[in-house]
């Protein structure tokens, strides 16, 4: 019984700051502090699945917002000219065609969430729900997805060596030039 | 044992762990540095961490203008706490798991993953240039040695196939992972001086940034910091002896005198490999982790899964 209670008081107080953390992402005034109250959202979506039981799921959901949410941040402050999300900035725009979305997206979502069947399968007893998990998602497919990913990773590798300044006209400490966009042109006037 | 009590015993492990092996480690630290100097490695540096930790705390904390302050201290506060997360992690002996979960690996890399938001917000927050420069620095150097851990990791769960720690430990009961997977330490230690951010690698607080994202940093506000970033190398180095050495396995003492032995092994090694290198300029570790390092780590996993066939 006190467990119950508690997973159930953790859960409201996990929501309520996953709710509370993602509403304050469209108030904020800078991208960086966007990003990681976003990443605070996401922890707390990523222990909700913890009281699921759905460890896998709750700590790759930690795992991968870290990361993604400290790329996101960088390169959005990249992009943006907006000298390293110092300087304070709206973070709404085209409001209308975004409230139509979020209600939409909203409804979609609720609609399933208290209309639609879950399947009721209890993962067995003693073994975790990682390996039925795997199974689940890849089941016969595990090799080609395992390739895949391992293509993937070479190709984005390539494409950072091919973009690295590094990568095709010296090293970056030896004050290495691009050539010039035409072959006529050269750098020995510039 | 009741429950209490075990859970008791658990938590003065972890916080042995940080406290006590932080401080050695920061004392060995000192002491490789001077004897790589020729100097003997007086008594008083047993000492020296208490007493700087006395002047950090006596010291006026200095605040810049405009910071962010939440995210200024929930990044210096941070630290601490991953390093108990990752801590409570590490399987002291065949039934002695903090926190022992089937897919604890994965919350491994979640805890490396959380050192990295912590360390870029505690650049960002002063609104100060050095210190921003040496939070994007940790940001490209944690991606560039992060994937290469996670290969590790995985290459060590591959003879257990099982993604809990202590899985991983037991399968070593023939052979430690040091000698089936023989890339693997070496790789590890890369990542034990990266994440703590030491020596060769110390591109966020390093002298050349005047202490990056320290350098607004004073009193308690670098004493905390200090205090969660030297417990990082022990934890990690106490990874790297479960993993690769077989952790608590080993005959005639208890498993956590094992688990701190070859812990103390690790991180000697880790020490000495800071204290022999230089540090790297940014560009050159991130090129070196992707074509050298990267590439190995395929190797090295390859190499595990081919030898972990039955």
């Amino acid at each position: 019984m006190t467990v119950a209670i508690w997973v159930d008081i953790s859960f409201w107080v996990f929501a309520v700051a996953a709710i509370l953390t993602g509403w304050r992402v469209f108030e904020t005034d800078s991208m960086v502090r966007a990003s990681f109250l976003l990443l605070l959202s996401f922890l707390n979506v990523g222990a909700i699945l913890l009281l699921l039981t759905a460890e896998y799921l709750g700590f790759a959901l930690l795992f991968m917002m870290a990361v993604e949410m400290v790329a996101m941040a960088l390169f959005m402050v990249m992009f943006m000219m907006n000298p390293a999300g110092l300087n304070p900035m709206e973070m709404v725009h085209q409001k209308p065609a975004a409230m139509i979305a979020g209600v939409l997206t909203f409804t979609g979502v609720s609609v399933v969430a208290v209309f639609g069947e879950f399947p009721n399968r209890p993962v067995r007893a003693g073994g975790g729900s990682t390996r039925e998990l795997g199974l689940e998602l890849l089941g016969d497919s595990m090799m080609v997805f395992e390739s895949a990913g391992v293509a993937l990773l070479a190709t984005m590798i390539g494409a950072i060596v091919l973009a690295l300044r590094t990568g095709r006209f010296g090293a970056a400490d030896e004050d290495s030039v691009p050539p010039p966009i035409r072959p006529e042109d050269s750098h020995d006037d510039a | 044992m009741s429950a209490v009590a075990s859970w008791a015993l658990e938590v003065a492990a972890v916080v042995l762990m940080l406290g006590v092996g932080a401080y050695a480690a920061t004392v060995l630290e000192s002491a490789i540095a001077r004897i790589g100097a020729g100097v003997s490695p007086g008594p008083t540096l047993l000492l020296a961490p208490l007493r700087k930790a006395a002047w950090l705390a006596k010291q006026q904390t200095v605040r810049t203008e405009r910071p962010d302050v939440i995210g200024w201290m929930v990044a210096t506060a941070g630290l601490l706490p991953l390093a108990a997360l990752a801590a409570s992690l590490i399987p002291l002996s065949s039934t002695w798991v903090m926190a022992d979960f089937e897919s604890g690996i994965v919350l491994w890399g979640a805890v490396e993953a959380l050192i990295i938001v912590v360390v870029f917000l505690r650049g960002w927050s002063p609104n100060s240039t050095f210190s921003l420069i040496g939070g994007y620095r940790f940001v490209i150097q944690a991606f560039s040695y992060t994937l290469l851990s996670m290969f590790v990791l995985i290459a060590a769960a591959l003879p257990a196939q099982s993604l809990s720690i202590q899985q991983m430990v037991v399968t070593q009961q023939g052979l430690p992972n040091l000698v089936k997977q023989p890339l693997g330490l070496p790789l590890w230690i890369v990542i034990i001086v990266g994440v703590s951010f030491r020596g060769p690698l110390n591109l966020p607080d390093g002298r050349d940034l005047a202490g990056g994202t320290s350098v607004e940093s004073s009193g308690w506000d670098r004493l905390l910091w200090e205090a969660g970033r030297a417990p990082l190398l022990v934890v990690f180095s106490a990874m790297g002896a479960t993993i690769f050495l077989g952790g608590w396995l080993g005959p005639w003492l208890p498993g956590p005198v094992w688990v701190a032995v070859k812990t103390l092994v690790v991180l000697l090694l880790a020490l000495v490999v800071a204290q022999a290198l230089g540090r790297f300029r940014p560009e050159s570790f991130v090129e070196m982790a992707w074509t050298v390092l990267l590439p190995v780590g395929f190797i090295h996993l390859f190499q595990a899964g081919v030898t972990a066939l039955p």
